[in-house]
């Protein structure tokens, strides 16, 4: 670092605080955010916490003209917090930023209209990412991490504030996608239904006159939650929303979003093309889109635990693994295809014991009953029209649409 | 004259001036407030007193052993004198108005003699104290010894007519006697008087007192106040208050009794001086003439008329002029005895301080916040607020010197330890050391006591052990080991070797009347204190009263001394409540009065005898902490339950600084069995099994032939002593274990789950388990009744790669894959194969598997399906029927799965061969699930009235 003299020092404490107090002045909310943004590890704020370090009467400053004074609660936790983020002290940036946040919500509840709204998204923001940071600090030092949870709450408080009538309620939507943020990396899911209540059954506002980025996450999800809720048709419509309406340059989002959304689809029948798993690196999929298409249960039990671990941490474990009877389904079908090949008028009847060979060949061990019984549940899923005779050990399929496509439904449970 | 010069010189200069304008102050309200009420009586009183004194009880040896004394104290006037500042006679004025307080009280007795001569003096003594503060910084430290030794006769006194152990009292006051020669004797029934009233009310002495203030203090109320209040606004009180507060209340107070010692040696080198002038002799007038020699110098310093008043106020001088003699005169004996006593003292003083403090706060926040009427009525609330305001060393604990959150936070604190005094008294010593703490940082009024937690309830076996423990060594062990914990934690910067290192501004104040509580170790004070808010308001802002008290004790015997030849049974008589023990003491006494070599030897008899007593009291502490012990126990842990619950709301950083070691409770009982009871309150270490025993507990219960509830009683008692007593080890984890394999093997899962959750926390300690097993039933715990596919995940993702080979934990596995599938077969298979209990938790779900696989072919199958079949796939009968005694089990698990599906709405018809075959297609809309036959209206089996009503006589 270059020398920085007291002169300069005091000249850049100054410089901000009056670009502060214009801002307030004038109502300004882009220059305003702006001052709050500690990631955005804009010169100007690090070239100020620099001069903050060296000026070390930065309080005077503030308490000496009443322009600044009046906000010495937010800019005072405010400047130590930026001299802690300097020095990468995490936990001591996210502790006084905490302080300015709450500063800054009581200032912000007194302003008429939503000017600061802007402000306060880069506040919600900062509070969630100073939080996780800390917390790794406080994790890597054998502490247990708790202010992610304790960012948690404050924006809960935040979301109260926005959540009323009135323009400020265009950012409720923004702080609700902070708090799932939050609630998603804490696994505490649970605690994000109250949110969501508020937001869908809040009538007096409808829910697209939310800023479209808010809406595209808020989607996102909640089409999460409802993968993990197993209803489908719903976390196909949400993730499908976020997909068509998230901006295509953000390209990370989209893959989030296809990472839930591609099991969705298989799940109700519909598999991805290649080249968009190629595209967005969902390459774990492709094997799993492979044995749908080929009917090899192998295939996917292999594609499952090759990568066992992302898809349990993802989530969609489950929902993969349920794919496996659609797989029998196409095995099966494939048999009645060659089967009709060879002799179209007995293809309909499928031999239990041609199924078992069939697996066996996949080198997939299963016994007489066990194909019997998925056979059972085949027919039982309305996977397969027809019945299995159980005297004879055959499935007789019916003759017209043996093996019914999805086509956007879910396997009936 | 002379000396009092030399000595103003040595005082700064400055410091005399502030003095002389609080003087001033002082006085002039002083003159007003107190001229209506005190004049008149005190005046009465004191004509009567004297006339009686004199008139009733000649005493010439009296006299004649006192004029000898003058000129041998004059030297070691000298010397004691020289450490104290010529300030002491403007003192002297400014606290005249203390005096009053003390004068007029008595003055209104019913006894005019006892209590009027008394009364002289106290006030006498009073205004010594009270000037203390003042020069209080600028005295030197060593001064305080000697004060303190003075001064913990007068406490004992006081507290030896409440106090349970008259012995070693007497013993102290034997010694004491010595110092005090003559005066004592002639003491002794005074104070008698003052401390056994009040022991008879309540344990406290001040109820005594106020009991003779009632009266007079209605008249002055207004004026009284006033005078108080204004007196800490004057200007000249920063010098002297602000001293006080900041630098540590205690340090005024034990300055004080520096100071008392010193201005004691003062008076009586002015005596000296006035003597001469005063050729009469005459006890009373004589003393009355030096005293008001004395005024006279005050007054010409201070320049005020105030003192007028002052003169009345009986012969202070020569009591302690004969006081002193022998203190003086004992030079080297003092030391060696302030070695032994006051020492120990301190420390002891320390944790009263502590104690006294907190009081007040809580006091003065709850009388101001809720009026206090017993109070009223008794009327000491003047004389309480006049102290309070008016001490220096009180005002400090004036409750509007404490912000309001820090007062609620003192009631918060103290709300925890309601019904415990030892409790309490831990908690005020704690408090009060916190708060000290915070006036020293200045943080008193900028410290959001709002948020700050609560302190960890302090172990009050520690303070007990303080209490009881009466050297100084001792002392010093407890507190240290408490301090560093508690600096640890949150109170910032604290210096662990505060009590020891400090032990002078902390326990300065050794205070006078809150170190008696301790010492003598009178519990009913404490309880007293707590009991009722006047009370505790006496005690903790009455120091002054206890002052007076104190210095009463001391007064009384200058004037049993004067009454010493009269026959002490007359003076008994005379004296209002005289009781076995007076006449004891008093006996005692009139051994006492003796000339001074001869009291010399005595003393130092006396003091090996004090030592003696000093023995006795330790032993008698001893024993008396054992037996507070369990009680304490109980205690701490009711502290601890505190704890826990006050510290949930998110304030964890402190949990992890509870020292949950000291609030353990460690049991005794060597029963074997114990019936499971919920506990409502702290366990009673008498109830509580240790280890060993729950060992043999675990290995009867595993080895009863008794039902799973007498089972679950059992091990849920032993949980609960487990718990109690913070087990965490190998024989935690089997007996959770246990308990959920036996739950488990019941289809118990409330039971089990809460197993399962304190397993999986202590093998997360690291504690060796049978980790997979579990591992495996919580996997199939999860899939089977959790139905939360995020649950069941995260269950997933954690096992680790090692666990997914275990055997059990594979099996759980495949479970899960044939639940989520759906694969009936696969399901019934493992069924049939699970290792350990896996099986009873699979139980717990075949129905439901079973009634899936039955829907399912009724929808697949058609147009029939063996009963056999269905029977072999659903688990009814096991796969190859070989031979006879098979096919017995055979045909009895094919009726078994025949009544089954009948029971679910199955259709079964015989086949041509006579085989039962289950008609799938009519079946398949016919199908239901029964209420299970032992379904009970409130949901759980487990709570079926018949067991519980099984449950009672085990």
């Amino acid at each position: 670092m270059a020398y920085l003299s007291m002169g300069e020092a005091h000249r850049r404490i100054t410089e901000y605080l009056n670009r502060f107090s214009d801002a307030v002045t004038y109502q300004n909310g882009v220059s305003f955010k702006s001052l709050f943004a500690l990631s955005s590890n804009s010169h100007f704020l690090l070239s100020l916490a620099d001069a903050i370090a060296l000026f070390n009467d930065a309080n005077r400053l503030i308490n000496q003209n009443d322009n600044y004074s009046q906000f010495s609660d937010i800019i005072i936790p405010l400047f130590r917090s930026l001299q802690h983020y300097k020095q990468s002290n995490f936990l001591e940036t996210y502790n006084a930023f905490e302080k300015t946040a709450n500063a800054f919500v009581q200032e912000f509840r007194n302003w008429e209209s939503a000017w600061a709204l802007e402000a306060l998204f880069v506040i919600v923001y900062e509070i969630r990412v100073l939080a996780e940071k800390a917390d790794r600090q406080l994790a890597s030092n054998g502490k247990s991490p708790e202010k992610l949870k304790g960012a948690g709450s404050l924006l809960m408080k935040v979301f109260g504030i926005l959540a009323g009538k009135g323009a400020k309620r265009v950012g409720a939507l923004y702080v609700t996608c902070q708090l799932f943020k939050i609630y998603f990396k804490l696994g505490t899911v649970h605690l994000c239904r109250s949110v969501i209540r508020s937001i869908e059954t809040a009538r007096i506002f409808d829910f697209e006159e939310f800023p479209k980025r808010d809406k595209v996450t808020y989607m996102y999800y909640t089409g999460r939650l409802e993968v993990f809720n197993e209803n489908f048709p719903a976390a196909d419509h949400k993730l499908s929303y976020a997909l068509k309406h998230c901006n295509p340059q953000h390209e990370a989002n989209i893959r989030m979003i296809l990472k839930y959304l591609i099991p969705v689809k298989l799940s109700i029948g519909i598999l991805p093309n290649h080249r968009l798993l190629e595209k967005y690196n969902l390459l774990e999929y492709g094997n799993i889109v492979q044995a749908l298409k080929r009917g090899d249960p192998r295939l996917l039990r292999r594609a499952l635990q090759d990568h066992e671990d992302w898809f349990l941490r993802s989530g969609v474990y489950l929902v993969l693994e349920k794919i496996e009877l659609q797989v029998f389904q196409r095995l099966v079908k494939k048999i009645y295809i060659i089967q009709k090949q060879r002799d179209p008028s007995r293809a309909h009847q499928v031999k239990l014991e041609v199924i078992v060979k069939a697996l066996k060949w996949l080198e997939i061990d299963m016994d007489v009953d066990e194909v019997e019984c998925i056979m059972a549940m085949l027919i039982f899923k309305n996977l397969v029209k027809g019945y299995f005779a159980h005297k004879s050990k055959v499935a007789v399929l019916s003759k017209q649409d043996p093996f019914p496509k999805l086509n956007g439904k879910p396997v009936s449970s | 004259m002379a000396n009092e010069g030399s000595h103003t010189e040595t005082l700064a200069p400055l410091e005399s001036h502030l003095f002389e304008n609080r003087l001033v102050d002082a006085s002039q309200h002083q003159t007003s407030s107190y001229a209506p009420t005190t004049s008149g009586p005190e005046a009465v009183s004191w004509t009567v007193q004297s006339s009686t004194a004199n008139g009733v009880y000649p005493n010439p040896t009296y006299q004649y052993d006192q004029h000898p004394q003058p000129p041998g104290r004059s030297v070691q006037d000298g010397q004691s004198v020289s450490s104290v500042a010529g300030n002491t006679s403007n003192l002297g004025t400014a606290n005249a108005p203390q005096d009053y307080n003390a004068y007029t009280s008595y003055a209104n007795s019913s006894n005019p003699y006892g209590y009027g001569s008394s009364t002289g003096y106290s006030g006498y003594y009073n205004s010594y104290q009270q000037q203390q503060p003042n020069h209080a910084y600028s005295q030197p430290v060593g001064a305080y010894q000697n004060t303190d030794y003075w001064r913990l006769p007068k406490q004992q006194w006081i507290y030896k007519s409440s106090a349970a152990t008259p012995v070693q009292y007497q013993q102290q006051y034997t010694q004491w006697a010595d110092y005090y020669s003559q005066t004592e004797v002639s003491c002794a029934p005074g104070t008698e008087n003052l401390s056994v009233p009040s022991s008879s009310t309540s344990g406290c002495p001040v109820p005594a007192a106020t009991s003779s203030y009632a009266t007079p203090n209605n008249q002055p109320p207004q004026s009284y106040p006033q005078y108080w209040g204004q007196e800490s606004s004057t200007p000249a009180v920063p010098s002297f208050q602000p001293a006080a507060v900041n630098s540590g209340d205690y340090d005024g107070y034990w300055k004080h009794g520096a100071q008392t010692s010193s201005q004691i040696h003062q008076t009586s080198s002015q005596i000296l001086q006035t003597n001469p002038i005063q050729p009469n002799y005459q006890s009373h007038l004589d003393l009355n003439s030096s005293y008001d020699k004395f005024q006279d110098q005050q007054k010409t310093v201070s320049s005020q008329g105030t003192n007028l008043y002052f003169p009345p106020p009986p012969p202070p001088p020569p009591p302690q002029q004969v006081n002193l003699a022998p203190l003086q005169s004992a030079p080297p004996l003092d030391t060696k005895q302030v070695s032994k006593f006051q020492i120990p003292t301190n420390p002891r003083i320390a944790s009263n301080l502590a104690f006294e403090q907190s009081k007040t706060e809580k006091d003065s926040s709850t009388s101001s916040a809720a009026m206090k009427p017993a109070y009223i009525a008794v009327s000491l609330t003047k004389p309480t607020e006049k102290v309070s305001s008016n001490d220096a060393a009180n005002s400090i604990l004036k409750p509007d010197t404490f912000p309001k959150s820090l007062r609620g936070y003192v009631e918060r604190a103290l709300a925890r330890c309601k019904d415990d005094d030892k409790q309490m008294a831990a908690c005020q010593a704690v408090m009060k050391e916190m708060i000290t703490r915070a006036r020293a940082d200045c943080t008193l009024h900028t410290r959001n006591w709002d948020m700050e937690p609560l302190f960890p309830m302090p172990d009050a076996d520690a303070v007990i052990k303080d209490n009881s423990l009466s050297s100084a060594h001792d002392f010093v062990l407890p507190k240290s080991k408490k301090s560093p914990r508690r600096s640890k934690s949150r109170w910032e910067p604290l210096p662990e070797e505060k009590p020891v290192d400090h032990p002078l501004p902390i326990s300065n104040d050794t205070v006078k009347y809150s170190s008696w509580v301790p010492n003598e170790k009178d519990r009913k004070v404490v309880v007293e204190n707590k009991e009722s808010k006047e009370d505790s308001w006496r005690n903790a802002k009455f120091s002054p009263l206890f002052q007076r008290m104190s210095s009463k004790a001391p007064q009384r015997p200058f004037k049993k001394q004067r009454l010493a030849d009269v026959s002490i049974a007359h003076e008994n008589g005379n004296a209002s409540s005289d009781s076995d023990k007076e006449q004891s003491l008093a006996a005692y006494y009139s051994a006492v009065v003796n000339d001074t070599p001869e009291e010399l030897k005595r003393r130092e008899i006396r003091s090996k005898r004090f030592d003696l007593g000093q023995t006795q009291r330790t032993e008698n502490n001893h024993s008396r902490k054992k037996n507070a012990r369990a009680g304490n126990l109980y205690n701490r842990r009711a502290s601890a339950m505190v704890l826990s619950k006050s510290f949930d709301d998110g304030v964890s950083k402190a949990v992890e600084d509870i020292d949950w070691d000291a609030l353990t409770v460690k049991g005794t009982c060597q029963e074997i069995e114990k019936k499971y009871l919920r506990l409502t309150s702290a366990p009673d270490p008498a109830t509580v099994r240790p280890e060993e025993i729950l060992e043999k507990a675990l290995l009867m219960v595993q080895s009863s032939q008794r039902n799973y509830l007498y089972k679950c009683d059992q091990l849920k008692s032993i949980r609960q002593d487990l718990t109690v007593q913070r087990i965490h080890n190998q024989l935690t984890v089997k007996v959770y274990e246990t308990h959920a394999r036996l739950a488990l093997e019941v289809g118990d899962l409330p039971e089990y789950n809460q197993c399962q959750s304190q397993l999986k926390a202590l093998y997360a300690e690291g504690i060796e388990g049978s980790y997979m097993e579990f591992a495996a039933y919580n996997l199939l715990c999860v899939i089977m009744h959790s139905n939360n596919y995020r649950e069941l995940l995260s269950s997933m993702a954690r096992l680790s790669v090692d666990s997914k080979k275990d055997e059990a934990v594979k099996h759980a596995l495949a479970v899960r894959a044939a639940v989520t599938s759906g694969n009936y077969v696969a399901f019934f298979r493992l069924y049939k194969a699970a290792p350990n209990l896996n099986t009873c938790l699979m139980d717990l779900y075949v129905e439901k598997m079973r009634y899936k696989a039955v829907t399912c072919m009724c929808r697949s199958y058609r147009p029939t399906l063996p009963v056999s079949y269905v029977s072999l796939v659903l688990g009814f009968s096991t796969a190859v029927p070989s031979n006879e005694a098979n096919d017995e089990k055979e045909a009895a698990a094919l009726e078994e799965c025949s009544e089954w599906l009948k029971a679910h709405g199955a259709i079964i018809i015989a086949d041509n061969n006579g085989d039962m075959m289950l008609d799938t297609k009519v079946s398949s809309t016919s199908l239901f699930v029964p209420e299970p036959e032992d379904a009970v209206s409130h949901g759980d089996a487990n709570l079926d009235v018949n067991d519980f009503l099984a449950k009672a006589p085990l």
